[in-house]
Formats: C-alpha cells, structure tokens, sequence
C-alpha cells in the first residue's frame, strides 16, 4: 500500500514508540473528519469512506470494503470517528514499516477488530483476509501455529497472539538490529577504502 | 462484538466542541490589550516561547531553545553560546543583531527589523530563515503568536478543503448515479459541496487581497 503523495495522510506521523498520533494530528485529523462528514452526522457512510481511501490509497475497491466491514464493529453502515483514527493509525502503520510495533503496541484492539465473528479467536482465514493491512506474513504464522498454538485448535487466542506479536516484535528488532549492523560495517569498509 | 476495542484519545475532541469559543475569546482579549504600533520589546522572551510545542517544527524549536534564557543582554550571550557548534558561528551573528534590536527603542524597532533581517538574509543562508522569524516572533504581536499555536495552519487548512472537495465530488457522482439526483442525501451532499468551495473561494480572495 503507499499513501498518495502530498495527500493530508501523508503530512501525518506516528510516534514511533507508541504507534499513536500526537494531539497536534489528532486536531487536524478531526477537523479533516469534519470536512468529510458531508451530512453532518459524526460519521462517514460507506460511499464516503470508499472514495476517501480509494483516493489517498491504492486499495482496491475489495480491499477497502473488507476494510470497512472490519471497521463497521457495531455494523451500523457508518464509520465514526474513533474507527477513523484506528484506521488513520493503521495506515500510518503500514506506510511506514512499523506494523509489527503497531500490533505489538496495541495488540488487544488489533485483536477484536480481526475476531470478526466475535469468537475471541482468530483462525488463519482473518489473517489472509488482512493481510495487506499488517502484513502478517503465511511463514511466519504457519511457524507460529506450530510453535505456540497451545489449545491446539488452528484458531488463536488473545494469550497465543500476544505470543505471536512479541515473538515478531523480537524478530523485527534482531533484523533492525542486524540492518544497522551490516550499515555500520559498509561505512567503515567505505571510510577505510576511500 | 460487543464493546469498542479501542478508544480514541481523541473521542474528548468533539468537532463541536465549544471550548474553542472560550480559547478565541482569550486570542481576542490579548488583540485588544496590545497595539501593533508599539510591540513590547521588554516582555521575556521565554514568555514568547513558552506555549512551543516541541513536536513543531525542528528549526522553530530549536530556535526556541535560543531564546529561553533569561532577558538580560549578557543571560542571553551565554546562553546562545551554549548553543550546539554547528550554528556556533551564525549564533555569534544572531547574538550582536538580536541584542541591538533589545536596545533600539520600540518605534524604530520595527523599521530596524526589515533592515535587520535584510543584513542577516545576506550573511546566513539557512540558520537566517530560522532565526528572522523568531525575532519577528519577538517584535511583532504576540497575540498573532499565540493564535497561530491554537490555530490550524492555513496551507494545511487549504490541503485539507482542496482534498476534501476531490472526494466528495466522487462520491456525489457515485450518489448521483446509485441513488438518483433527487435524492435528499445527493441534495444535501451537492449543496455542501457547493458551501465548501464558497468558503475556499472566499479565503482565497482574501488572501489574494
């Protein structure tokens, strides 16, 4: 997913320990919901969120009413402003690169917006389906099932995916530290050649 | 599901929220109390800086940290030669200028800041930007300042609208098309479409004039 250059999504930022938006975005994200909310309801209905994200993303038109199915938790046809948020966080999120901080960080809201049917389990289907959101990769979940699904159902819970969440949390950070390894290594093979 | 898996912080920040009335009244009382003609040059400067958020802008903040020292000619030498070695030289620049405008008296200071800030635009080239906007942000109104930390900043007051606009003629066209031009919410969309680009167009004659 890439968010539209210059697009007002695009100015914001994430704090990146927390994944949250500071109180300086969330006003302008609200004034810009209000710009959005044509029927002055508090919210936007399905034909308002489509052409918001179809304009500010590359998403397809699946990919975003999967999207607003996932958001529409009470299933009342409209999305209001906290789900705006929580998608505006996601995003952010996704464009840049922090999605397994995201879940990590907010592990128990990622959790109840993938329980779709409200089970408080998530079987591999809900993955698949939003995958394109939090980039959970088919390995790493299939090596995670082997090793941590301790009812043994296929499904995961809230406990075995707060599991799942800190072992890719530990896994991204061996990379990061890794890539700042092998960054530091050219650096100084480029210092010492040139 | 049945409970909301997450809250907003925000959910507090109602788009209706009438304290925003309260904090422009506060704005309008500070506009009537001070005059433009007569900036009060011996207010400290901390006090200039005291509402800076430090999630602003990287230049403004630092630029901040200049002046949050004490007011007196030789508190704020040292603290500027505190200041990181990178702008060392410029800092030594900005120090004599900024020092002399404290001395000029407050009718000249403004005639002064204009040539002023032409001197340092010659010698500085980015550390110049940074530091004539604060010193603006020191003669010029305060009450200008303080609005402008409440506000929203108008480019990205105009980002908004202009995209907003885009997508709410979109979605009118999927309206028009879905549920007929008769429609009470096609009607209600079109005719808020139609006061949101009154509303641009009206800025945007002002700002022109």
């Amino acid at each position: 997913m890439k968010l539209r250059t210059g697009s007002f999504l695009w100015c914001l930022y994430l704090d990146k320990l927390y994944c949250l938006l500071s109180v300086r975005n969330v006003r302008a994200l609200v004034e810009y919901f209000r710009l959005l909310d044509a029927h002055r309801s508090r919210t936007l209905n399905d034909v308002l969120f489509y052409h918001f994200l179809h304009h500010v993303t590359n998403w397809t038109r699946r990919q975003i009413m999967n999207v607003f199915n996932m958001l529409d938790w009470e299933a009342v046809g409209e999305i209001g402003f906290d789900q705006f948020y929580m998608l505006v966080c996601i995003v952010l999120a996704h464009e840049n690169h922090l999605e397994e901080q995201f879940i990590f960080r907010h592990s128990r809201p990622v959790f109840e917006l993938l329980d779709l049917d409200g089970e408080m389990r998530i079987g591999a289907e809900s993955f698949q389906k939003y995958d394109f959101l939090f980039n959970i990769k088919k390995h790493d979940l299939r090596e995670f099932y082997r090793d941590f699904d301790i009812t043994g159902d296929c499904h995961l819970n809230y406990k075995e995916f707060k599991l799942f969440t800190i072992s890719t949390m530990d896994k991204y950070q061996e990379k990061q530290k890794e890539e700042n390894e092998n960054e530091e290594k050219k650096s100084l093979l480029s210092e010492s050649t040139a | 599901m049945e409970e909301k898996p997450f809250k907003a912080t925000a959910k507090s920040l109602s788009p209706h929220d009438s304290s925003k009335s309260g904090s422009k009244g506060d704005i309008r009382n500070l506009w009537t109390r001070a005059t433009l003609s007569q900036p009060r040059l011996n207010i400290q400067l901390t006090d200039v800086y005291e509402d800076l958020d430090p999630e602003d802008s990287g230049e403004d903040w630092k630029a901040g940290q200049w002046y949050k020292q004490p007011s007196s000619d030789g508190g704020a030498r040292e603290g500027w030669s505190q200041r990181n070695a990178e702008a060392g030289t410029r800092q030594e620049e900005l120090d004599a200028y900024t020092s002399e405008e404290l001395e000029q008296s407050p009718r000249s200071a403004q005639r002064g800041d204009v040539k002023g800030l032409e001197d340092l635009g010659s010698k500085m080239d980015f550390a110049s930007s940074v530091s004539s906007v604060n010193i603006m942000k020191h003669t010029h109104h305060r009450a200008y300042w303080r609005e402008q930390q409440s506000r929203m900043p108008l480019p990205l007051l105009e980002l908004m609208e202009n995209e907003a606009l885009e997508i709410l003629t979109k979605a009118l066209r999927t309206y028009q098309s879905e549920i007929g031009r008769d429609h009470f919410l096609t009607k209600q969309l079109q005719r808020y479409i139609e006061g949101l680009r009154k509303r641009r167009n009206r800025r945007l004659h002002v700002s022109a004039h």
